[in-house]
């Protein structure tokens, strides 16, 4: 285990109930180390400025001083799968063409032309060459200047580079980061320990079965938060704590860059003690979108067996089956938990064998009081296959419901419950007298984390 | 409405191939995406420029020049550089075993 663990923890005070760690010590199968993690260092409990989420300076700082320093994830390996193949990559007001250029090799390029500044690429898509829309000016996919038409008035160019200035890019678990900063420490140092605690699922080799994107009309971080505490589910979910152990979340934080929570599911809300096993299983299963099986029918609960048992192994069993070989060393946690990671600043991914959600937040263009709400779904296929084609992303206009998606599945009504409080939450901070919020000691924990970290960089 | 056969066998086309084809004068382009035949004229709605060869995905037809793409199924295309769909047509596959086209 990290050092970490040794700090003093946020506060004291934690829910009554079996704490996730009280969970853990009832699996059968050796726990790994990264579960084992208990790690919330004292940030303080000050409030927060409302200023953070809806003042243009605030944003105009971002966009000097943290956006230009982040990696951020910009798409998947997957969706540029062919030398040519681009995405175009779009933060606040900059533009950044993704390209693979060679098997093994993606570049990032400043999306505007050295001749009058058009944009190169549009959108997405397939080039042999970046022809500039405008007059023609040409650079091959490596970005080195092939030419432009009427080269007898251009002859002062002669000189000068005109190669397609880059940024920095890598790769982690499928996903394509970039780096603004000539100087940014390396991506592997920047995630650390992301990819130990992902060691067991190989998300470079999952494909993105869902896309679908939406404008929210909130700041980025309102939308990240809604999805950084379980403490909202008792008013904004009710339905589903039959079967989540919302108060009993572990909160931790890794670092300036990461950080998780990790709900227990399968077991009732310490709000809901009447609940049953029967109703628990039940429930998991209509309601979470999450497990092996949306449909209850046919389901009984084993006598002497819990609901999170009873769920861990019809998920582990179901999840063998789809990708072709045994999950024996899987732990019932990993199997049906909400293990949720926050990759600074506005990337969340879950882990888990199947049917692992990520999120990502983006500020709407340079707009502070709307964001870009984007889900994939990266899924599993039986070992030996082919590899399915990544999905089209689906822009949802800004009056649709998100369970107007039906490829996010029980996902969609979730949504659309966190999507009631989202803008509310810029409007009514926006109207709030008292200019400020207050965070839970340790529920909101990692929302602390995530400003003192933006603070590190606004500092800077 | 008039029922074109093509003289193209639909065996010998292949996925995310583009086959471009003169029909009463038009120039069409037939494309195979995802196992099903589509048919669009074969002039980017941006600049004219021919869309043959373009690279299919899914189901939307990147031009070559400038990169816009279209979704085969309706002639929509994404993006900012147009606005204008593609004309589409109804590609069948007639009794000889070539595929045929509805024109207008």
């Amino acid at each position: 285990m990290s050092e970490l663990i040794k700090v003093k923890q946020q506060g004291e005070a934690r829910c009554e109930g079996l704490s996730y760690q009280d969970l853990l010590d009832n699996e059968t199968i050796e726990v790994p180390a990264y579960l084992r993690e208990d790690t919330n260092p004292y940030m303080g409990d000050e409030d927060l400025s409302v200023d953070r989420w809806i003042s243009r300076d605030f944003h105009e700082l971002e966009k000097q001083k943290l956006w230009p320093k982040v990696w951020q994830m910009t798409c998947r390996e997957e969706d540029i799968p062919e030398v040519g193949d681009h995405h175009v990559y779009e933060i606040v007001d900059q533009s950044i063409i993704v390209t693979r250029t060679g098997e093994n090799e993606i570049k990032a390029f400043i999306n505007s032309c050295l001749h009058r500044g058009r944009i190169l690429r549009d959108c997405d898509g397939h080039a042999e060459e970046f022809v500039c829309p405008f007059h023609g000016a040409t650079w091959d996919i490596n970005g080195n200047f092939k030419g432009i038409p009427c080269k007898w008035d251009f002859s002062h160019l002669d000189q000068k580079d005109m190669s397609l200035p880059q940024v920095k890019v890598d790769t982690w678990g499928g996903f394509v980061f970039i780096n603004f900063d000539e100087n940014c420490q390396s991506l592997e140092d920047y995630l650390n320990p992301l990819p130990e605690h992902f060691s067991r699922f190989p998300l470079h080799d999952y494909y993105k079965g869902a896309h679908v994107q939406r404008v929210v009309q909130c700041n980025w971080k309102v939308g990240a938060e809604a999805f950084m505490e379980s403490f909202h589910t008792l008013e904004t979910h009710s339905e589903i704590l039959t079967f989540t152990g919302d108060a009993n979340s572990q909160y931790d934080t890794f670092g300036d860059h990461v950080s998780r929570s990790v709900t227990p599911m399968g077991v009732a809300s310490p709000h809901m003690p009447e609940v049953t096993e029967e109703e628990t299983m039940r429930d998991i299963l209509e309601l979470s979108g999450r497990m092996a099986t949306d449909n209850a029918e046919g389901h009984a609960m084993p006598e002497g067996l819990t609901a999170r048992s009873y769920i861990a192994e019809t998920n582990r069993e179901m999840f063998s089956e789809l990708i072709g070989e045994p999950l024996d060393q899987a732990t019932q946690s990993e199997l049906e938990d909400a293990i949720l990671y926050m990759l600074f600043p506005n990337t969340q991914v879950w882990i888990g064998y199947n049917g692992n959600i990520v999120y990502r937040f983006l500020p709407n263009g340079d707009d502070h009081n709307s964001c870009i709400f984007e889900t994939m779904i990266l899924m599993r296929y039986p070992k030996g296959t082919q590899k399915p084609e990544p999905a089209e992303k689906n822009i949802l206009r800004p009056d649709q419901a998100f369970s107007e998606a039906p490829e996010i599945g029980g996902l969609g009504p979730v949504f659309d419950q966190d999507d009631s409080n989202m803008a509310a939450v810029q409007k009514g901070m926006i109207a709030s007298r008292k200019g400020a919020v207050s965070l839970a000691s340790y529920q909101e924990s990692r929302i602390r984390h995530l400003h003192q970290t933006i603070d590190k960089y606004l500092n800077a | 409405m008039a029922i074109t056969d093509t003289l193209i066998p639909a065996v010998d086309i292949s996925d995310k191939q583009t086959v471009p084809v003169t029909l009463n004068g038009k120039n069409i382009l037939i494309c195979k995406a995802n196992g099903e035949f589509y048919a669009v004229d074969n002039q980017c709605t941006h600049q004219r420029a021919e869309l043959t060869g373009g690279r299919i995905r899914n189901c939307y037809l990147a031009c070559p020049l400038h990169g816009v793409r279209f979704d085969l199924r309706t002639g929509q295309p994404l993006g900012e550089l147009t606005r204008v769909p593609l004309k589409t047509y109804d590609v069948s596959l007639a009794d000889n075993g070539n595929l045929q086209l509805e024109l207008d």
